[in-house]
């Protein structure tokens, strides 16, 4: 592959805004939710008390879920290319699977060309998607109808609730290794979480189906 | 005698179970439960009136009742001890519900059955001593109306309307908040305590027992009964008048313990002396039973007429707050009066009520008032129910 | 150095794709709310069938009224109000009747000069 000297845009600036804002109301979200369940006096003592983190953790949830509605709906055409991207699995993604994208020393072979998200990546877009709507449909009727639903159904929304805050967790952990520590794809930090561009160069390289896709723009 | 009361420690705990979940508050009649969401919970046992709704309503089972089942198998095991039982009307159509039968199945035969088989020395029924309660009860309305309407003799009779005194949460929710209202209060005790007092003098008289060695159960759909039994007022036998009571779940859970085959049990009769019971004393155990099988008796003592349809229909129901006029002629005034009847059911609706009458501007005669929505049926003490279809 | 950028086409494969998904969404929040409301609306029928097991067992009994009942005839006869079925009586008062609130502590009072008084 030849040298490719220049720079991609590939997180717009609504889109890194709003990644930052799920970003933090997740982790205050987690944080207190750890506390509530294993009951960690520490935890909500951060927050001024079990009472207060309470309120902290309700009104996270609403920046949660209005901040991701807001951003489809003022940026639909993205969020639609969006699933588009992630709902496309061809034998390229399977390939990537099969390879597990080359992370795991002792799976050889050669990783084929990926789209602007890579087969991991669109599972985990699934995930954060169907995993979030469930926290949130869960979430608001055991705060705003805790008196007048049934306990059993109070009690289920509890349990799925727990269960998919588990499983959303380890998932974001994850997320977190790959793109912020991992050397083979940390570079992925900057774009994000700063001026959203990434080096051709390497976006060539992990996104090869998606940077053909791309048009040039002199400066 | 004992030294602390159940009044000072409560019958209902939270435990450390709690999931802050805030649930249980928009349950509890009377705000008793504190605690914001996201902080655990905690009772108020000043202002807890040990109904138990928040017990049966809990998403994680997290609260728990004060149990005196061991007492009551120690007392079992004693051959020294004379143990007898009396049981709620509510009991026999929600205990099967342990067993894995429907909902609304009447076990009453299988139950005394187990009972027996669980040694008891003699199997009464509750059900006697509500239609004791009646007679008591509503005879102290008669005399409540005859004073109002001037009849000569019943001038010292207490004020009308008149209010029910069998739900032992009512009474102390009246007593805490309402000091006003006690003299509107039915005199009698609740059926349990009158069972007690009766069984420790009349019938530990005729069955020649010592009221000393007689050990007196009561199996109640309710957690408030643990506390009323305790009362220290609750002795006129000489005795405690009801030694211990076990809730539905609790005869279940004994049941099971003992191994025995519930389900297949045969069907046994309660025994005599103070165990035979009507369809009147039945239907205690549901909100607005109380008013219809007071109505039943009222009516025929007062008009000297047999009633051809025992059903007041209009009484039944499972709203709140329901009121309904009978038509009674009293034979002995010649004139017909219409008595105007109020059911409420669930204690956060019997403020509005209470504040009428304490106005005058109540229209009512008898008031019927249950804690519990539905009645004794969905008492603190009965099976929990939490499926969700 | 080069920038390059997404070209803007907006086909109608992603537009299908992306309104699919909010409609999903849609649906599934129906679906769960649906799960709400259908335990909401059963959470109480067990009272009702409880209700109805106790007016079934009353329509079951031979006798459907309190002061028919022979045995309580006979503990007023024999007991309460000897010789007679005469409710509220002085007996009945003591054993069968009680006091609320600030009154307690009186009644207690009575009630232990009573036991002395038997003894």
């Amino acid at each position: 592959m030849s040298e490719i000297n220049g720079k991609v845009l590939k997180h717009g600036e609504q889109t890194r805004t709003m990644h930052w804002m799920h970003m933090i109301t997740f982790i205050l979200l987690a944080l207190t939710g750890i506390g509530f369940y294993f009951d960690i006096g520490f935890i909500g003592g951060i927050f001024g008390g079990e009472a207060n983190a309470s309120l902290v953790h309700r009104w996270a949830g609403v920046v949660f879920t209005v901040g991701p509605a807001l951003y489809i709906l003022l940026n639909f055409e993205r969020f639609a290319r969006f699933m588009d991207t992630i709902a496309t699995f061809t034998k390229d993604d399977f390939g990537w699977l099969k390879t597990m994208g080359g992370y795991i020393p002792f799976l050889k072979g050669d990783v084929p060309p990926q789209d602007k998200y890579n087969a991991g990546q669109k599972m985990l877009g699934h995930l954060i998607i169907i995993g979030c709507l469930l926290m949130i449909l869960t979430g608001f009727p055991m705060w705003l109808w805790r008196g007048v639903l049934p306990a059993a159904f109070l009690a289920f929304c509890y349990n799925i609730h727990f269960w998919v805050a588990v499983i959303l967790i380890l998932a974001i952990a994850g997320h977190f290794f790959l793109a912020a520590i991992h050397p083979k794809s940390r570079v992925e930090f900057a774009s994000m979480m700063m001026d959203g561009y990434i080096d051709a160069e390497i976006s060539a390289h992990h996104n090869e189906k998606w940077f053909n896709s791309l048009q040039e723009v002199k400066e | 005698m004992s030294t602390a009361t159940l009044a000072d420690t409560g019958i209902i705990q939270i435990t450390k179970a709690c999931k802050a979940c805030d649930h249980c508050t928009s349950v509890c009649p009377t705000g008793a439960v504190k605690g914001l969401l996201g902080q655990k919970h905690s009772i108020d046992y000043k202002t807890c009136i040990n109904c138990g709704q928040c017990l049966i309503n809990c998403p994680f089972g997290a609260i728990i009742d004060t149990s005196s089942v061991e007492q009551v198998k120690q007392a079992l095991n004693d051959s020294g001890k004379t143990v007898i039982v009396q049981e709620a009307p509510a009991v026999r159509v929600a205990l099967g519900e342990e067993f894995g039968m429907p909902v609304g199945t009447n076990v009453k035969g299988k139950m005394h059955a187990a009972l027996r088989k669980l040694g008891f020395d003699k199997v009464y029924d509750t059900e006697f001593a509500a239609d004791l309660t009646i007679m008591e009860e509503g005879t102290e309305l008669i005399h409540r109306v005859f004073k109002l309407a001037g009849v000569a003799g019943y001038e010292d009779r207490g004020p009308l309307p008149q209010f029910t005194s069998c739900c032992p949460a009512w009474i102390k929710y009246a007593e805490d908040k309402y000091p006003a209202i006690l003299p509107h209060l039915s005199s009698a005790k609740s059926p349990q305590q009158m069972f007690g007092a009766i069984a420790k003098t009349y019938a530990a008289n005729k069955q020649g027992v010592n009221p000393a060695d007689m050990v007196s159960v009561s199996v109640m759909p309710c957690t408030a009964k643990k506390y009323e039994c305790d009362r220290p007022e609750m002795k006129a036998s000489g005795f405690q008048d009801v030694d211990y009571v076990i809730t539905t779940r609790e005869l279940a859970t004994i049941i099971k313990d003992a191994g025995i085959d519930f389900v297949n049990l045969p069907d046994e009769e309660a025994d005599k002396l103070i165990g035979t019971s009507t369809g009147a004393a039945t239907i205690f155990g549901v909100t607005g039973g109380v008013m219809e099988a007071a109505l039943r008796t009222a009516y025929e003592i007062l008009s000297g007429e047999s009633l051809n349809k025992v059903e007041f229909t209009a009484v039944r129901g499972m709203q709140p707050v329901r009121e309904a006029t009978v038509e009674i002629p009293i034979k002995d005034l010649g004139i017909n009066l219409p008595v105007n009847v109020c059911i409420v059911t669930g204690t956060k609706y019997v403020d509005k009520v209470i504040e009428d009458v304490l106005a005058g501007r109540s229209k009512y005669h008898f008031i019927e008032v249950m804690n519990c929505p539905g009645g004794c049926i969905n008492g603190g003490g009965q099976p929990i129910r939490h499926e969700m279809y | 150095m080069s920038i390059f950028k997404e070209k803007s086409v907006f086909t109608r494969r992603q537009f299908l794709i992306g309104s699919g998904m909010l409609a999903a969404t849609v649906v599934i929040t129906g679906i769960f709310a649906k799960l709400g409301f259908d335990a909401y609306a059963v959470s109480d029928d067990y009272i009702e069938k409880r209700a109805a097991g106790l007016y079934n067992l009353d329509e079951k009994m031979a006798i459907r009224k309190s002061h028919e009942n022979s045995e309580i005839l006979q503990i007023y006869k024999d007991f309460l109000s000897p010789g007679e079925v005469s409710p509220v009586s002085e007996k009945a008062h003591h054993l069968l009747h009680t006091k609320y609130g600030k009154e307690i502590p009186a009644m207690i009072e009575e009630l232990h000069a009573h036991q002395h008084d038997a003894a």
